[in-house]
């Protein structure tokens, strides 16, 4: 059996991919914890506000965006760091991105939000 | 003799693609000036980046759709031709980064006092509440999933074509995000049908 270099490993593949999900998953709860508490929902907007031109009118729809785009280009970037050099199990890689699209896609499907929101807040 | 015939075979690709470049441009020049275009936009204020978007989540439409042919030769195996599939999957990324920045842009008008956001929250509220509502995130998700792609693309180039792990992680990044964009264009017609900027 032979080695395979540090060049032939996927890490950054996976860092790039995992980084994604993240990012989506990111979103949703963004989106969900702006439906759960009003507090939130201003700072997200103030955040999308500090980066966005125009986000006074959409909204904390630009904080959504915002915290969506760091948190998908930061953890690529850490993820790019620890794993660049290795690789982790395909299988796990999949199976962890796979799952974290499901729960994102869920949780931005607004019956599910305003059904969890509901039993968060019980309002 | 052969550079002499591929040399012919070049100059004839020069011609017809100059011969059909001039007369789109004479069509077009025609059309602009002896039909009212302006009347197909609309009355809208916002009709030029209403226009604009729908354009490019057209052609997105289009780029969409080659990632997820490329997406499935990339899943069944075989030979991939990497130059095609980096100019292809960098025109992908950018027309989705694009449509959204318009799409944003767009979103101001709908949002405004007057605007169809309004018009619904009055008239039929679930047409905003659940559908738009689900358009505007699910749009945002073809983004990373398209530029995560077009990296693991122009990264491994050639070592994609021996890699099961890549070329698995590249056609499900691409059929996915062909997934998020359909509900997002979908709905965005829908929603546009009922009620236009």
């Amino acid at each position: 059996m032979t080695k395979r270099t540090n060049l032939e490993k996927n890490g950054a593949a996976q860092a790039a991919f995992l980084g994604c999900m993240l990012g989506c998953l990111t979103l949703a709860l963004v989106n969900l914890g702006t439906e759960v508490s009003e507090a939130f929902k201003n700072t997200v907007h103030y955040i999308g506000k500090l980066s966005m031109p125009g986000a006074e009118g959409i909204g904390p729809y630009s904080g959504k965006e915002t915290l969506s785009l760091g948190v998908w280009l930061g953890s690529w970037f850490t993820l790019h760091r620890i794993l660049r050099t290795g690789e982790w199990n395909s299988r796990l890689v999949y199976v962890v991105f796979l799952v974290g699209m499901a729960i994102a896609t869920t949780l931005l499907w607004p019956p599910v939000i305003h059904w969890t929101a509901h039993l968060l807040t019980g309002s | 003799m052969v550079n002499q015939e591929h040399g012919e075979e070049r100059s004839s690709k020069t011609t017809i693609i100059s011969v059909l470049v001039v007369m789109a441009a004479i069509g077009a020049a025609i059309v602009l000036i002896s039909s009212p275009t302006n009347r197909l936009l609309g009355e809208s204020l916002y009709s030029i980046r209403s226009a604009f978007h729908g354009l490019f989540a057209g052609i997105l439409m289009v780029t969409m759709t080659i990632g997820l042919y490329q997406a499935f030769r990339m899943w069944m195996g075989p030979a991939l031709n990497i130059r095609e599939l980096e100019i292809g999957s960098i025109v992908n990324a950018v027309t989705c980064f694009v449509t959204i920045v318009l799409g944003n842009w767009l979103y101001i008008p709908y949002r405004a006092a007057t605007g169809p956001r309004a018009h619904f929250l009055q008239t039929a509220p679930e047409v905003h509440k659940i559908f738009f509502e689900f358009k505007e995130f699910t749009a945002l998700l073809t983004l990373p999933l398209v530029v995560a792609a077009t990296y693991l693309i122009c990264r491994y180039g050639t070592r994609l074509s021996f890699s099961k792990p890549l070329r698995e992680m590249t056609a499900l990044l691409l059929m996915l995000a062909f997934f998020y964009f359909v509900i997002a264009f979908g709905l965005g017609a829908a929603v546009t049908k009922l009620k236009a900027v």
